[in-house]
């Protein structure tokens, strides 16, 4: 019944109707499950990442563990999943059938190979199959192919400049993304070579080794296949600081075009993506844990921003935060006090119990358990702020006579 | 990890336990009369240590069973969470009694060795129970002299339906077993029956006397005095009551023994008459609001005059009670109103307008108000012996009890180490 703001992007020549689509994962790792998938309203779809028809996927279940809280139980989600038992043979027709029924939207493949023949033979097939744009993972945590097995392609500066070569001239006019990973010593460097190789762009970035957690009582590590267990990547909305930090890195360093993925479990956290210069942002976790009906909140969430903060297209906001970065030696000594909204303020005085053994001592408490804070104490380092339950404390900055006020919106 | 009746409710407390703001110096504490450390056990709820939340109850209030059933969250604890300012307060009862329920397997203690005094503790119910508890943790040994056996109100009076009575026995036996060195079964009525030999002396005999109604009439058969009919109905005695009966009172003695008459028969009237308005009243709301859904009726603003009746009780004579506000005090004045006066048709009467301290009690201890007379440590006039509970406050909670008897207990420790 509402008008929605016209959130068409155009992303590596490809029309896309908005910005938001659907990572190489299990969501797209069936054919109805993708279709269902786009017809919810997602721009398009990156087919789980497929390899040559030799290559064994020995996949392990329980595949998923995860923590989180009572409010959002998956904060974090785990997955000692592979690539997918799918081979390039069923993908191939699949991204005919949806392109054929599909025509507007983006149906890619993820593909994943060892030798150069199968790279480019992957990439053949997928061209020939008319796929709008290859995404190739070079970051699977759970274990990668080719030379260095167990080791994930994008953590070899050389590696990743080899074989994107040989997948752009295989791919020639096809677009083509490279999916690295965050655990590296040097982001930048995996993305120039990313960019020397001759890639369309970087998908920043992937899920993040680690270790989900124990069972306290029988040392089994999540999730207990059986007892044992292997390291998990991970995702969801834990991982979105690093995917933010990742894509500014590169961003701020390299030219190239980004596709933000990560941890995004919300309008907001996409729109901060697309802030640090991801041109658009893929979604796993999120569809994986409440389905493909979210996008409703992505799109509505969207357009109301751009209407709030007057921007015509959602392309206008790519990179809008990254001249506000700075390494840390380069950011102004001001002065920065708490101020506490006594009329918001419940009295728990968390605040300052915080301040007084973790902070600077310099919130008291007065009548009727209201805190104040001691301005001559007070060095702003905004602990109070962070554990405040209703969002009374803000932080008051001064420089040159000109003041601004630090707020949590 | 189910409620008393048996539902699992380990998601929902889970889920309460994770709203808790853990607030500094938390309201929630000062408002419970014996400082119980709520946001300390409901924190270890949230990181799923239950047997350590547990024992931080346990070592911190002598009858947590019984407090998690008779508690007036309503009008402590809960009244002061941080927590309803934002929506509403944590469900704390509720997590204490989960606890108590599911988590109360340790029974493996560690008490210092007697190191110090003898100590007489006259009265087996809360208050004294509780002196007994923290003395015997500081290394006394604590004499318990009771008329009958050790439980006081809780296991005398409060009907099954509040309390049952395994969760009574709980913490009675849990106090038997580690915290009195004697139980003497035995009528203390003077300091002097304790002989010698005790260096300081808590006095919890609670309020033995029932404040008697004085109107014509009052002493045909068919009235009764409330706590003495608690009693009664609890060990089972077989009393037969006519088809409606009155209660005489506005307290939490009134309610309790019209709503387990209510319970009881279901088909008998049930009439609370208060002199003053339900504004007034002073019981918990919780018990007003069990009373309004059994089917209790009430009359307020009404005194009573006369039993009224030949042989049996037919009715009983009131009259109307005009109330005002009045600057400077507290409650509204009340006044009778000229021919105003009507007949409760009534078959039973049950009189449940206060009480008092035993006539005749401790004549050496200065009173007021009826009551024992003590200073901000809980001493009487006497130096070395205290007294706490009802019969210090005129008859409040359970934990309130307990609390003053924590309270007096380190006072005691306090007069002897000084000393």
């Amino acid at each position: 019944m509402f008008k929605l703001r016209d959130l068409s992007i155009n992303f590596l020549g490809i029309k896309l109707e908005n910005p938001f689509i659907l990572s190489a994962s299990p969501s797209t790792d069936e054919l109805e499950i993708v279709i269902n998938g786009l017809e919810a309203g997602w721009a398009g779809a990156i087919l789980k990442t497929t390899s040559v028809e030799e290559n064994p996927v020995p996949l392990k279940y329980p595949m998923m563990s995860s923590f989180g809280n009572y409010y959002r139980r998956v904060l974090g989600l785990g997955n000692i999943d592979l690539i997918s038992k799918y081979h390039i043979d069923e993908v191939e027709k699949r991204v005919k059938i949806l392109k054929e029924r599909f025509p507007e939207k983006l149906i890619a493949a993820s593909i994943m190979g060892s030798k150069k023949e199968d790279w480019q033979n992957l990439v053949y097939r997928l061209k020939k199959a008319n796929v709008d744009l290859i995404e190739c993972s070079f970051s699977c945590p759970q274990g990668s192919m080719g030379e260095a097995p167990g080791r994930m392609l994008a953590q070899s500066i050389e590696a990743t400049e080899k074989v994107t070569r040989w997948v752009k001239e295989a791919a020639e006019d096809t677009p083509v993304l490279i999916k690295i990973t965050p655990q590296v010593t040097d982001i930048v460097e995996v993305a120039r070579a990313v960019k020397k190789g001759g890639a369309d762009g970087i998908t920043a970035s992937n899920t993040i080794p680690s270790l989900l957690g124990i069972d306290i009582y029988n040392f089994e590590p999540y999730p207990s296949v059986f007892g044992v267990s292997s390291y998990s990547g991970l995702s969801g909305n834990a991982i979105k600081p690093i995917t933010l930090r990742t894509i500014a890195e590169i961003k701020r360093n390299v030219d190239i075009i980004i596709s933000g993925n990560g941890g995004a479990y919300s309008s907001r956290d996409a729109i901060e993506i697309m802030l640090v210069g991801a041109s658009n942002v893929q979604f796993c976790t999120l569809p994986m844990v409440y389905g493909f009906r979210v996008i409703e909140e992505l799109k509505s969430g969207l357009s109301h921003y751009l209407e709030e903060m007057n921007f015509k297209s959602p392309s206008d906001i790519v990179g809008k935060t990254l001249e506000k970065i700075k390494s840390n030696d380069e950011l102004p000594i001001i002065e920065v006090k708490a101020k506490i909204d006594k009329e918001k303020c419940i009295g728990c005085d968390l605040c300052f119990i915080s301040c007084n053994n973790g902070g600077h001592m310099a919130i008291e408490i007065k009548e009727n358990r209201i805190p104040e804070v001691n301005i001559e104490k007070c060095v702003g380092c905004a602990l109070c702020m962070q554990v405040c339950p209703v969002d009374a404390i803000s932080m008051n900055e001064k420089m040159n006579e000109k003041e601004v006020v630090f707020v949590k919106r | 990890m189910t409620d008393f009746k048996g539902n699992n409710i380990l998601e929902k407390m889970m889920h309460e336990a994770e709203r808790c703001l853990f607030c500094f110096d938390a309201p929630c504490e000062k408002a419970c009369p014996i400082n119980l450390p709520i946001s300390t056990f409901i924190y270890m709820i949230r990181n799923k240590n239950f047997y350590g939340a547990y024992e931080k109850i346990r070592e911190s209030h002598p009858m947590i069973n019984i407090a998690g059933f008779v508690c007036p969250e309503e009008i402590l604890c809960e009244t002061e969470c941080t927590r309803s300012k934002i929506d509403s307060p944590i469900k704390i009862r509720e997590l204490h009694n989960f606890l108590t329920l599911n988590f109360s397997k340790n029974q493996n203690l560690s008490l210092p060795e007697f190191k110090y005094e003898d100590i007489a503790i006259i009265g087996g119910g809360p208050a004294s129970l509780s002196c007994a508890f923290f003395l015997r943790e500081l290394g006394y040994k604590t004499h318990i002299f009771v008329d009958k056996e050790i439980g006081g109100i809780p296991l005398e009076e409060i009907s099954n339906y509040r309390l049952p009575e395994e969760v009574i026995k709980r913490d009675l036996d849990f106090l038997k077993n580690n915290f009195i060195y004697k139980l003497n079964l035995k009528k203390v009525k003077s300091i002097k029956d304790l002989g010698e030999g005790f260096k300081a002396i808590f006095i919890g005999i609670g309020l033995g006397d029932e404040i008697k109604l004085d109107i014509p009439g009052i002493k045909k058969d068919g009235v009764f005095y409330a706590r003495g009919l608690l009693r009664d109905l609890k060990n089972g005695k077989d009393i037969s009551f006519g088809n409606r009966i009155g209660v005489i009172g506005g307290g939490n003695v009134a309610f309790e023994i019209a709503n387990s008459l209510k319970i009881r028969f279901k088909e008998k009237e049930i009439f609370i008459i208060y002199r003053r308005g339900m504004k007034d009243l002073r019981c918990y709301p919780e018990e007003l609001e069990r009373a309004k859904n059994l089917g209790v009726n009430f009359y307020f603003q009404t005194s009573p005059i006369e039993v009224f009746g030949d042989l049996k009780i037919e009715g009983l004579k009131v009259q109307q009670v005009s109330l005002k506000e009045v600057e400077g005090e507290k409650r509204r004045r009340f006044e009778l109103i000229d021919k105003s006066e009507f007949i409760i048709p009534l078959d039973n009467i049950i009189i449940a307008i206060g009480q008092k301290i035993e006539d005749g009690a401790f004549p050496e201890i200065e009173k007021e108000n009826g009551l024992i007379k003590v200073d901000e440590n809980f001493m009487t006039n006497i130096n070395g012996v205290f007294a706490g509970g009802d019969c210090v406050n005129g008859g409040q909670t359970v934990t309130r009890a307990a609390g003053e008897g924590k309270i007096a207990a380190h006072k005691i420790h306090e007069y002897l180490r000084r000393v």
